[in-house]
């Protein structure tokens, strides 16, 4: 292993690395809209572009460690919507101080989360029908306490919060880089994010090397659930309320984002970084189509041709690595 | 060890070491009988709650939503069957939806040929999911994902989410029509399970997609063509959403961008309360018809107490995991009874489906 890598060239081994094509396209895709667009490059439109970037990044994230452990969480949105109108009510009618309403939206995030891993593990049925469940379950709730009416009376420093920049940097940039930071740190350096990995990776081994399996699963899917509390919550700040339909339609990017950044569907194999790139990707090419005034339609459509190409890609590397 | 079946369909156990667990017979006569009592029970219930539940007008509604109810259940059920899923329900139906509306209102084709072309228009892309799982490889649950996006997408782009309803009025009129109580869209479904039956029990294309699903090396091994078995599924399942979307048509009268977002949730809840595993190799035709039964009867019923809409969604969630559960538990405790009688050791290890 070590000997191949060091006969490489630089190319060879950028070539190699899993994120290497998303950079390439990231590339490509910055140069032509640069060249073609002049409202491309504007301070305004790149704060557009980051702005959209916050909240989908989280939610990639928030599914991105159960894929970790081999699970899935079909129910991050529904249970985003969920922490975003119970925030927005908090503010709105108990008139709850803008962090204690945070907190309390987190820790029903986390709390749907648990819940999630707990019935998994406890169980032993499948995540994919026990998110789905659930995920039936939360958007009940959102639409029964709210009747699908939004909260639109939000204190106004926390919307302030979601509309203010910094030249082209937004404020809601904020909480997204510093828990990407975070989680790199956590999985890469903290026994707890190896742990994580090593579940994924081969439960078996895990579970004989003395890795309680069954705490590690939960821990993932309490995690996914915070962070799609977190994602929630930066969504109603972006939007200035809290719509009950937050989240509606978050299932499918989020598993495009860390399946285009190479994360396998059967565990311990994910990277915080080739997400963030799929993301940025995915946010260039929805602001390309909408510089470029494309049907928003075309937008699915690319989602979809975009995760079959990440795919088809990542197998053909595999293909050619099994061979050479 | 050969298991004697009527409702259920399983591979016989050529495959010892497989530790799956596959519902005995007992175990599956027990789950269909439970889920025919919790019926009963919902229909007591809400007979006395809401008479309106029992009214003929009532009825007639709950009968057609049924038969879409169970189509829709059909299609996931016999992708299950081979260990994988289908994600793309929902965007297959509305393409042959929207397919349908375009070939009788702007060509102004016949109904039946605009039908059977919209049938093949699903097949066609069920069989694309199969063909790409098959040669990529791919895990069906990514592939799907991603044809759904792509398929609806597909469609909005060609259609511009436009309504089509200026259809023949011999759709609504069809859409209309009662024998007794129910609609004749509620006989087709059945009929369609009939043939899904005989598919699976007496069929070698059945086994083999049964196969296909319980031990894919197993099966290929023994000459099964897996691969051919996928790709068959995958195209039944794009029909039989097609079918579900085109019954939607007949009952609204009107073809719309929006039928099949929705359908996500019941695609797996009458299959899986009706016993199929989601781990493969097993299917339940009668006991997906009375989940996609128990699903719309919860559903009108809450509809008829006027509870509304906005709390459906929780009781449909809670009773999926409840069903899964108590199944759960109940064959645990089916397995601890028999385990002093047959082959302790081997059924007894954890099993996780």
């Amino acid at each position: 292993m070590s000997t191949t890598t060091r006969n490489m060239t630089l190319g060879q081994r950028f070539l190699a690395n899993e994120w290497s094509a998303l950079a390439v396209a990231i590339v490509i895709g910055l140069v032509t809209l640069a060249v073609l667009s002049p409202a491309f490059l504007t301070e305004f439109n790149l704060y557009v572009m980051l702005r959209s970037f916050c909240v989908v990044l989280i939610v990639a994230f928030a599914q991105m460690l159960t894929l970790a452990v081999g699970q899935m969480n079909l129910s991050v949105g529904a249970l985003g919507g969920l922490v975003a109108i119970t925030v927005g009510g908090m503010m709105e009618k108990w008139g709850f101080p803008v962090p204690v309403a945070i907190l309390c939206g987190l820790a029903i995030g986390a709390a749907g989360g648990l819940i999630n891993g707990l019935l998994t593990v406890r169980t032993g049925i499948n995540g994919f029908i026990i998110t789905l469940a659930t995920a039936s379950a939360f958007t009940g709730i959102n639409l029964g306490i709210t009747e699908s009416i939004p909260f639109y009376n939000l204190p106004a420093s926390f919307v302030a919060f979601g509309t203010g920049r910094f030249y082209a940097l937004p404020y809601l940039l904020l909480p997204p880089v510093l828990i990407a930071i975070a989680l790199a740190f956590f999985l890469a350096r903290t026994v707890p994010g190896r742990q994580l990995l090593a579940v994924g990776g081969n439960p078996q081994a895990a579970e004989l090397s003395g890795i309680p399996r069954d705490r590690v699963i939960v821990m993932a899917h309490t995690l996914s659930g915070l962070l799609a509390g977190a994602a929630a919550i930066l969504a109603v700040a972006q939007l200035g309320s809290a719509q009950p339909t937050i989240g509606v339609d978050w299932l499918l990017m989020s598993f495009a984002a860390p399946i285009i950044g190479g994360a396998a569907l059967t565990g311990g194999h994910i990277s915080v970084a080739a997400t963030a790139l799929a993301v940025v990707l995915i946010v260039i090419i929805q602001n390309g189509m909408v510089l470029a005034k494309v049907d928003p339609y075309w937008v699915q459509f690319l989602l979809g041709a975009l995760i079959l190409a990440a795919v088809g890609l990542n197998r053909l590397r595999a293909v050619r690595a099994g061979g050479a | 060890m050969k298991w004697s079946l009527t409702h259920g369909f399983t591979m016989t156990h050529s495959v010892s070491s497989d530790t799956r667990g596959r519902p005995s017979f007992l175990a599956e006569q027990s789950n269909l009988i439970g889920l025919a009592a919790i019926i009963i029970l919902f229909w007591i219930l809400f007979t006395s709650l809401a008479p309106g539940f029992v009214s003929s007008f009532n009825l007639f509604a709950l009968s057609r939503s049924l038969a879409v109810d169970v189509v829709i259940g059909f299609s996931t059920m016999v992708v299950l069957a081979t260990g994988g899923m289908n994600l793309a329900i929902g965007s297959i139906g509305v393409c042959a939806v929207m397919a349908s509306g375009y070939l009788m209102q702007t060509i102004g084709l016949p109904i039946p040929v605009a039908m059977a072309l919209a049938l093949l228009l699903g097949a066609f892309l069920g069989w694309l999911n199969g063909f790409v799982i098959v040669r990529s490889g791919v895990n069906s649950f990514i592939i799907t994902l991603a044809s759904a996006s792509l398929f609806l997408g597909g469609m909005l782009i060609l259609s511009k989410a436009q309504t089509f309803n200026a259809l023949p009025p011999e759709i609504a009129a069809f859409g209309r029509m009662r024998w007794g109580f129910v609609s004749p869209l509620l006989f087709i479904a059945l009929g369609i399970g009939a043939a899904l039956i005989v598919l699976f029990r007496f069929t070698a294309l059945g086994r083999e997609i049964l196969a296909a699903g319980a031990n894919a090396r197993a099966a290929e091994l023994s000459g099964v063509p897996v691969g051919r078995a996928i790709i068959i599924a995958h195209t039944l399942s794009g029909a039989l959403a097609a079918s579900a979307g085109l019954m939607l048509v007949i009952r609204l009268g009107a073809a719309m961008p929006s039928i099949g977002q929705d359908w996500l949730l019941p695609s797996f809840l009458a299959p899986v309360l009706g016993g199929t595993l989601l781990a493969g190799g097993y299917v339940s035709v009668v006991g997906t018809i009375l989940g996609a039964f128990l699903v719309t009867t919860i559903r009108s019923g809450l509809l008829v107490m006027q509870i509304g809409n906005f709390w459906l969604q929780l009781f449909l969630g809670l009773i999926l995991l409840a069903a899964v559960m108590l199944d759960r538990y109940r064959s645990i405790y089916a397995e601890r009874r028999s385990l002093g009688r047959k082959d302790a050791g081997r059924r007894s290890s954890g099993r996780r489906a």
